[in-house]
């Protein structure tokens, strides 16, 4: 395999970078602090393209593929200090914007992606209940035939984007008697529809600038043309939101990584102990090599999959093995850039303390470390 | 058909149902009903059709109507391949 970054790509990345830097990295620590949604930094991501990278240009996006997409949220996520922006960005544009590239009809498509591509329009996606975590089919929320449409009943739970949104994609039972197995429909839900309300909302350890909440459905009616990608297919499309999702987000924490090595690496050069850089000691210099072993092995794991992205059938098993590796990895390596900074690295005006409390969450959302563990064991027939 | 029948079985028993005794599992016997496949191995029942037939599956034939038996997913992919022949 070749991953060769094309002169377009590099020209991509560095404008990424360049941007992340002047335009959503300062005034982090305070937006932090207060835990605001920053939409008018999220307006100018859209006019970067950010949310609608890898969609047609018919359609708004920027037209990349799979692989320079994850080159491109790389890039964000070396660049942009504002982890929790970045993740409302993923959360958007992966768990929302491509279903709806993909799986949209030709209306559908016209009529929302225009504007989700853009930012003028934020999206959440409402699969997790309050009952149903990781095993996220088994859900009750339920849509019944009402007339020329349906009518929603159900609550979800931890909505990334849910305070902010404009439209959910919820799933929801079509055929509880078939479950999984196209007993599933995802609708597209304006968050204004009579009986929409976002209900609780969360504080967090880490993200602290992406908002999120419950969705509460009592009663929401919607058009037969609410429908995506057809009733009981809500399953595929899911499941293919969630490779992309792993596999992106995973490319945004190995840029986040490289940006942790690169100034624990800077730290551990000036700081000196016993006469020397601490960088001279081996306890410290294992610790960093360690920290770029976890950094090459997960671009080279990202890469990969991203690659295969959109044409291989066995790509979640690719999207749980990249998931896993990478969260675990971006953890590793925010609690050694903190030890190897050491007090400094405890302070919030370092920024590292931030980097670790956000990536807390990456063995979390989008299933948790035992989830992709038990997706990879069913794929090696345990 | 009956090689078909045979290699479809196979595979069942190797991958889903290992250790258990050929006779249990017929023609009929309800697989994604029956609790035999979860949805991973749904998944790759699937891929070692395209790859053992070359067929393909569409998202939506993912379900119980045309892979809840050894019946039905041999008539599935019999009808996938006459399409194009």
């Amino acid at each position: 395999m070749d991953f060769t970054i094309s002169d377009e790509h590099r020209l991509l990345r560095d404008e990424i970078i360049r941007f992340a830097r002047n335009e959503l990295s300062p005034g982090v620590i305070e937006r932090d602090r207060s835990g605001v949604f920053p939409r008018d930094l999220w307006l100018k991501c859209g006019e970067m393209g950010l949310q609608g990278l890898p969609v047609p240009e018919e359609y708004g996006g920027a037209g990349l593929d799979p692989l320079g997409t994850a080159l491109a949220l790389e890039a964000l996520g070396y660049g942009c200090e504002d982890g929790g922006l970045t993740f409302a960005i993923c959360a958007h544009l992966l768990a929302c914007v491509v279903p709806v590239w993909k799986h949209g009809t030709e209306e559908q498509k016209q009529a929302l992606l225009p504007a989700l591509c853009s930012g003028r329009m934020i999206a959440v996606n409402g699969m997790t209940e309050p009952g149903s975590g990781s095993d996220a089919f088994a859900m009750h929320t339920q849509a019944r035939r009402n007339g020329a449409g349906y009518r929603l009943t159900g609550r979800k739970t931890f909505g990334s984007n849910g305070p902010v949104a404009d439209v959910a994609l919820v799933y929801a039972l079509t055929d509880a008697t078939r479950g999984y197995h196209g007993g599933v429909t995802a609708f597209v839900v304006p968050t204004a529809s009579d009986g929409f309300s976002v209900g609780q909302k969360f504080e967090k350890m880490g993200l602290r600038t992406s908002p999120i909440s419950e969705l509460v459905l009592e009663d929401v009616c919607v058009p037969d043309d609410a429908v995506l990608g057809g009733v009981g297919g809500g399953t595929a499309l899911f499941t293919e939101s969630m490779e992309w999702e792993r596999i992106c987000i995973a490319a945004v924490h190995v840029g986040t990584m490289q940006r942790l090595l690169e100034q624990a690496t800077s730290y551990a050069r000036t700081r000196t102990a016993f006469g020397r850089p601490i960088g001279k000691h081996q306890a410290v210099a294992h610790r960093l090599v360690d920290m770029k072993v976890r950094l090459e092995a997960s671009r080279l794991l990202v890469y990969r999959a991203a690659s295969r992205l959109d044409h291989a059938r066995d790509i979640a098993l690719d999207a749980s093995l990249v998931k896993l590796f990478v969260s675990e990895s971006l953890v590793k390596s925010a609690l050694d850039a903190v030890q190897t900074m050491g007090g400094y690295g405890f302070m919030t005006e370092y920024h590292v303390e931030r980097v670790l409390r956000d990536a807390v969450g990456s063995t979390l959302y989008s299933g948790t470390s035992e989830i992709q563990r038990n997706i990879m064991a069913g794929w090696m027939g345990l | 058909m009956e090689a078909m029948n045979a290699t479809v079985k196979d595979y069942i028993l190797t991958e889903f149902l290992p250790g258990e005794r050929p006779d249990a599992l017929d023609e009929s016997t309800p697989l994604i009903t029956g609790g035999i496949l979860d949805s991973i191995a749904t998944v790759r029942l699937v891929v070692f059709l395209e790859e053992q037939f070359g067929v393909r599956f569409q998202p939506h034939e993912m379900s119980p109507d045309h892979l809840d038996s050894i019946r039905a997913i041999t008539d599935t992919v019999r009808a996938k391949r006459a399409e194009h022949a």
